[in-house]
């Protein structure tokens, strides 16, 4: 018994050590589950051949019967993939090894033996857990058309095609708003199973007994009423004798009421939850990336950064809390939110802890950008927080805030300028680099190692040939986080990987250099 | 070298007021004019002095008694459209004007453009340059922060070649400028015309009395390259 126990913890560790097992299950993890995997839209394309493969199969052996070959494909072939598909999902789901391992180093921690049965109801457990989950259950449904004994289960082929609601993911928002005015259509649905239920009994009672020959029992005046009140009155049941038309009258009038009452709530529903809606599905797509600036404030300012960030292809989502401006945004077909930026939620929302690198608070109100930036740095001290600002003394506050950058637009145009009374030239120049309008740009070449410039002093490497104005050496230090800038390295200076060159020149002069390393 | 300038500020805003720093610090003279009720706030340890006046007539402008010929108008009122009409006023009162304004956004760069300035500013353009190159090119970013934001003895100006200097009749290519401290960015070269260039190696300049550099460097090296301009013409 000893021995089991002992054999099975070590291959618990193989398992969780082996490179090999642990990459295949990666791999089937990313091609299921992972929507960012970019084979997983293969995967989906075959999934749902088969699925409409076998629908197919099902119509057409309503009124012709199907050559065998086609019957065992959708036999075998089909039913095995469904099978396998539902085995793999439920592989992937959780590590039954991860769980032995918690168990014996729980237990060794307390002295204590492992018990199979604990061990084995916890594995148990935790696969339940996926097997009773919804879309566990439409898949493991859609296997069993594959029983031929029961004529009733091919029906459940259609299961087969709930299954392809996995790549769809619309109708969640839709069952969402469902979900959310659950109250008040169950309220409904009771009060009409109740005029459903009045109806009926009333018609059975006044037309049942031989009055309507269509009425052979409480069915029938059930279903009567049921059409009759949903307004689609098919007229196969219709009531004979005066007391039940004036029962048909008033559920007639019931049942305008209830219809419109249910469009209302759902169509209510629907726009009150469009934001909201919008707001899901945005979180969801950056929720795909990897990195992600938040750019608080849609103003002047902020768009500028925006349309910036486009050509950089950084990847970025605009929050305004002014919904006119974050329609805006959204209009311009960027990712807008239209969300409290002070508030910790939304943060939260685009994971703040792992996605968010940057937060640019750009409003136009200098204390709304101290409150975002704070807000923030609370959160998440390492993300990267820039600020405007149009008052030095907001300023300090924001540097004692720990704002990593706080930029004053006043001042810097106010400088731009100045630059331009005496220095008109200089001016040009300064503004050709720093509005990157003209063709001569300023960039920044990383040297990597092992290429042609690294371990090479500044001296020995022709700028001239490469047609490229070297400003300086942007050295990253270890302990800082900055880095330091050196102007005009002397020629003795020796690169290494990971400096980064700023240099002047055309941007093909540039393009040509980054091709180089 | 670098000239002083008179210089007529319109406007006394969060934009004015730091052009107006800026300005004074490089030791320009500055006149201040704002309309009669535009609120000024001024800082209590700055003495600034300010003319009221009508911006809509011409009268009160024309009674300022500018110079012309030789000022710098600088257009930097709150409001989009006063700046604009003010741009109309100036140009129509002194065709010649050299006139900068302050725009917001490309569309009032365009009408500002239209209307006759000689240079706008973008408030924004530059700030959302500088937000973007922190995110996508630290390097870039740091080393424009030393150029041209910080207040260092890192400096970008331009000078003018006078008659006589050692560089008269050389090549860029011959002149160790790097060794001397100094990079030189861009040059106008009288002989290719009034347009500026890029000093990225592609022609071989010659350098002429009436050229402007453009060069980047630190205080003690432009002293020492001015000193050594103007020591070699004497000789």
């Amino acid at each position: 018994m000893k021995q089991t126990k002992h054999k099975l913890l070590s291959f618990a560790y193989y398992l969780q050590g082996s490179k090999r097992y642990n990459k295949i299950k990666n791999f089937v993890y990313d091609l299921l589950e992972n929507d960012d995997y970019p084979y997983k839209k293969y995967f989906d394309f075959f999934m749902i051949f088969v699925i409409l493969s076998s629908v197919t199969l099902l119509v057409m052996d309503v009124k012709q019967h199907i050559p065998a070959w086609l019957d065992d494909f959708d036999l075998y072939f089909v039913t095995t993939v469904f099978v396998i598909e539902y085995l793999l999902r439920m592989w992937v789901y959780s590590d039954i090894h991860k769980i032995i391992i918690d168990e014996y180093e729980e237990s060794s921690y307390f002295d204590k033996e492992v018990s199979f049965s604990s061990l084995l109801a916890k594995i148990v457990k935790n696969k339940w857990e996926y097997m009773t989950s919804f879309s566990a259950i439409i898949d493991l449904i859609a296997i069993l058309p594959s029983y031929r004994g029961l004529r009733v289960l091919r029906v459940f082929v259609l299961f087969r095609a709930f299954k392809m609601l996995r790549y769809t993911k619309s109708l969640t928002g839709f069952l969402y708003v469902l979900k959310n005015k659950k109250f008040e259509l169950m309220t409904l649905l009771t009060l009409s199973t109740f005029f459903i239920f009045i109806a009926g009994i009333m018609l059975y009672v006044f037309e049942g007994a031989n009055e309507n020959k269509n009425i052979h029992n409480l069915f029938d005046a059930f279903y009567w009423a049921l059409i009759t009140i949903s307004t689609v009155g098919y007229g196969d049941i219709a009531p004979v004798t005066p007391e039940g038309r004036i029962v048909t009258m008033l559920i007639i009038f019931t049942g305008i009421g209830l219809i419109s009452f249910v469009t209302s709530i759902i169509v209510s529903s629907f726009s009150e939850r469009l934001g909201v809606l919008r707001e899901d599905r945005v979180v969801q797509e950056v929720g795909k990336k990897k990195k992600l600036t938040v750019v608080c404030g849609y103003g002047l300012l902020g768009r500028l950064v925006v349309q910036g960030l486009v050509k950089e292809d950084v990847e970025f989502v605009v929050i305004d809390s002014n919904e006119e401006m974050a329609t805006l945004a959204y209009n311009d077909g960027y990712h807008s939110i239209c969300a409290d930026a002070t508030k910790g939620g939304i943060f939260e929302k685009l994971g703040i802890d792992e996605k968010v690198s940057h937060v640019l608070c750009l409003t136009s109100d200098d204390i709304q950008n101290a409150f975002i930036a704070v807000n923030v740095k609370s959160l998440n001290e390492k993300v990267h927080v820039a600020a405007r600002c149009s008052d030095h003394e907001i300023a300090t506050k924001m540097e004692y805030a720990h704002v990593d950058q706080v930029i004053m637009p006043e001042e810097v145009a106010g400088m731009m300028g100045a630059v331009y009374a005496g220095e008109p030239v200089a001016f040009e120049v300064l503004l050709s680099i720093i509005e990157e309008k003209a063709k001569t740009q300023i960039n920044e070449v990383s040297i990597t190692e092992g290429s042609f410039l690294d371990k090479k002093a500044i001296g020995e490497v022709d700028f001239e040939k490469l047609r490229l104005i070297l400003l300086g050496v942007f050295k990253r230090s270890e302990d800082a986080k900055l880095g330091e800038f050196i102007f005009n390295p002397s020629d003795e200076f020796v690169l290494n990987a990971g400096d980064n060159l700023v240099c002047i020149g055309y941007s093909s002069a540039v393009a040509n250099l980054k091709r180089k390393m | 070298m670098k000239k002083l300038q008179d210089i007529v500020l319109f406007g006394y805003g969060s934009f004015g007021r730091q052009l107006y720093k800026s300005l004074r610090s490089r030791g320009h003279r500055v006149k201040i004019v704002v309309g009669y009720d535009d609120y000024v706030e001024i800082e209590s340890d700055a003495e600034v002095e300010i003319n009221r006046i009508n911006i809509k007539r011409n009268d009160d402008i024309l009674a300022l008694n500018i110079n012309a010929a030789e000022s710098i108008f600088y257009c930097a009122m709150n409001k989009t459209a006063n700046n604009l009409f003010l741009v109309l006023t100036l140009k129509s009162l002194y065709p010649e004007a050299n006139v900068i304004a302050n725009s917001n956004s490309n569309e009032t760069t365009r009408k500002l453009k239209y209307a006759g300035a000689t240079s706008v500013i973008d408030l924004y353009e530059a700030t959302s340059r500088r937000i973007v190159n922190v995110l996508t090119k630290p390097a870039v970013s740091m080393a424009l922060d030393e150029i041209v934001y910080k207040q260092n003895d890192l400096k970008m100006l331009e000078l003018e070649l006078q008659e006589n200097t050692f560089l008269e009749g050389k090549y860029v290519s011959e002149i160790q400028f790097r060794q001397m401290g100094i990079i030189l960015i861009a040059i106008i070269d009288k002989e290719l015309g009034y347009e500026l260039v890029f000093t990225d190696h592609r022609i071989n300049h010659k350098l002429d009395a009436g050229d402007i550099l453009v060069i980047v460097a630190k205080e003690k090296d432009i002293n020492k390259f001015q000193e050594m301009l103007v020591s070699k013409s004497s000789v």
